[in-house]
């Protein structure tokens, strides 16, 4: 790169640090003249509500959401692995999995949690985990039929000149053809995950993050829901940006 | 080995518009023959048509033999060594242990492979390297017939000479029968017996030349004067 195009990039990187700075100040700056309104609690008043907390009382129910979303997701992920797979061979699971997808994509988070809770029981421990699964598997579910489809075909024939079998062609050449579509589909998938099963945990659960946001604001605790749902902002973003961020650009550099 | 290997016979093959018209053509037993033609005039679907990568829809093609085929741009599997991407076949065939880890190390020496460079991922190893390893991928398998396309293209000098010394032992020691698709004459003139020259698309086989017993400067000539006649018979010369 020339000394000219090595300024400009950083002048890019600054501008677009800069950018993300901003982004936070306006929302903070929303937050605050909403405070000053005296509908909501400011952040001074959020943050010291946050720090009385025990780690003992939060640690629990932010493992409970992680637990959710991570079993709802993986639930999601192994059946998109598995029509993936058969929707490459067989026509008849493409169409299915397609018009499975439009439906569960029609339907929202607060349908599934409620027909899940009158389903299974307020007490029961499945319907977080369950409307998780359903609401990303549209999403996991394309993109694991778009990555799957997104082979080299000139490997897939140096493969099959050396007497590849089908199958061989799936492990040996789909599958880690697909592996950066994946990890950029988990982790958007996993980041909604999150999102969701706190919605799902608000109408039936008894634990996590949504779970106590809900149990917040049945007792009019302002600051216990705003609280609440900073430790939900700083799960995902802690999970998107130490995680599964480096892991994605990771899988990236698989196909180089 | 003597008789002929592959026949090739009134293959026609089209892709919206003809590409390969009435081309007949065969291989001897431990014979290199070289296909040569205009940029773009079919050579490489005539040499998947060899392998049985493609079909032709009108004439046959017969092997005696089983087929090795090097691709142009090499093919290796990214996320595997060059050891891993050699030993591809002999896995898929079944054969493991011993006889893999044998078969693997005896072809790969054969074409100048080191082990430090069969440990290396594809991104990390040279042109001539990465050439190595699809050749050596394609001779573990024992073919009796070797087609290569394009071997020299994109190969530094050193690495086509490298090549080159790895092909000829190859064919000294086992007589290998050897198809070779490419437009480098001045690499592909000293190693081939025989060439075929196709016309501009759709190709047609215009002349046979017999090489055995041209010294290079002669080879040369006979198939620039034989590509010249045919660019100015199709009016692109």
């Amino acid at each position: 790169m020339t000394r000219g195009g090595k300024e400009a990039s950083r002048g890019h990187e600054i501008a677009f640090r800069a950018g993300r700075i901003l982004a936070s100040l306006f929302v903070l700056a929303i937050w605050i003249s909403a405070s000053a309104t005296g509908m909501l609690p400011g952040p001074v008043e959020v943050v010291a509500y946050l720090l009385s907390m025990e780690p003992e009382e939060v640690a629990p129910q932010v493992l409970k959401t992680l637990y959710n979303s991570i079993t709802g997701f993986s639930l999601s992920f192994l059946a998109s692995m598995v029509l993936g797979l058969l929707s490459h061979r067989l026509p008849l699971i493409k169409g299915f999995s397609e018009a499975l997808s439009e439906i569960f994509n029609s339907t929202s988070a607060l349908v599934w949690s409620l027909v899940l809770v009158a389903t299974l029981g307020v007490l029961s421990p499945l319907p977080p985990i369950l409307v998780v699964a359903a609401v990303t598997l549209p999403h996991v579910l394309t993109a694991t039929v778009s990555a799957l489809s997104s082979a080299d075909p000139g490997l897939l024939e140096a493969v099959r000149s050396v007497g590849a079998k089908p199958s061989d062609e799936f492990f040996e050449v789909i599958l880690p053809s697909s592996v950066p579509l994946l990890a950029s589909a988990s982790r958007v998938g996993l980041g909604t995950a999150l999102r969701i099963s706190v919605v799902a945990e608000a109408f039936g659960s008894s634990g996590g993050v949504g779970y106590m946001i809900i149990r917040s604001y049945n007792l009019a605790d302002a600051s216990g829901v705003l609280a609440w749902s900073l430790v939900l902002i700083a799960l995902v973003l802690g999970l998107d940006q130490l995680v599964l961020k480096p892991l994605e650009r990771r899988a990236r550099r698989w196909l180089e | 080995m003597a008789g002929v290997m592959l026949e090739v016979s009134s293959v026609y093959k089209s892709f919206s518009e003809p590409v390969l018209v009435d081309v007949s053509l065969h291989l001897n037993g431990g014979e290199v023959l070289g296909i040569v033609g205009p940029n773009g005039c079919g050579k490489t679907t005539l040499l998947r048509i060899m392998a049985g990568l493609e079909s032709p829809d009108k004439g046959s093609v017969r092997r005696e033999g089983k087929v090795g085929i090097v691709f142009q741009e090499d093919r290796l599997l990214p996320w595997k060594t060059l050891w891993e991407n050699v030993a591809l076949g002999l896995k898929y065939h079944g054969i493991r242990g011993e006889e893999l880890t044998k078969r693997v190390r005896d072809y790969s020496s054969m074409v100048g492979l080191t082990d430090s460079d069969l440990s290396l991922h594809p991104r990390k190893a040279s042109g001539g390297t990465r050439r190595k390893a699809a050749l050596a991928r394609a001779l573990v398998l024992e073919p009796e017939i070797l087609l290569l396309d394009e071997p020299f293209t994109g190969l530094d000098v050193k690495a086509r000479t490298s090549l080159r010394e790895a092909l000829n032992w190859i064919w000294d020691e086992y007589g290998l029968s050897t198809v070779i698709v490419s437009h480098q004459l001045e690499e592909l003139l000293p190693l081939a017996d025989r060439v075929y020259v196709l016309t501009p698309k759709p190709a047609r086989v215009a002349e046979e030349i017999d090489l055995r017993g041209m010294d290079l400067e002669r080879r040369l000539e006979r198939v620039k004067e034989a590509l010249l006649r045919i660019l100015s018979r199709s009016g692109t010369g």
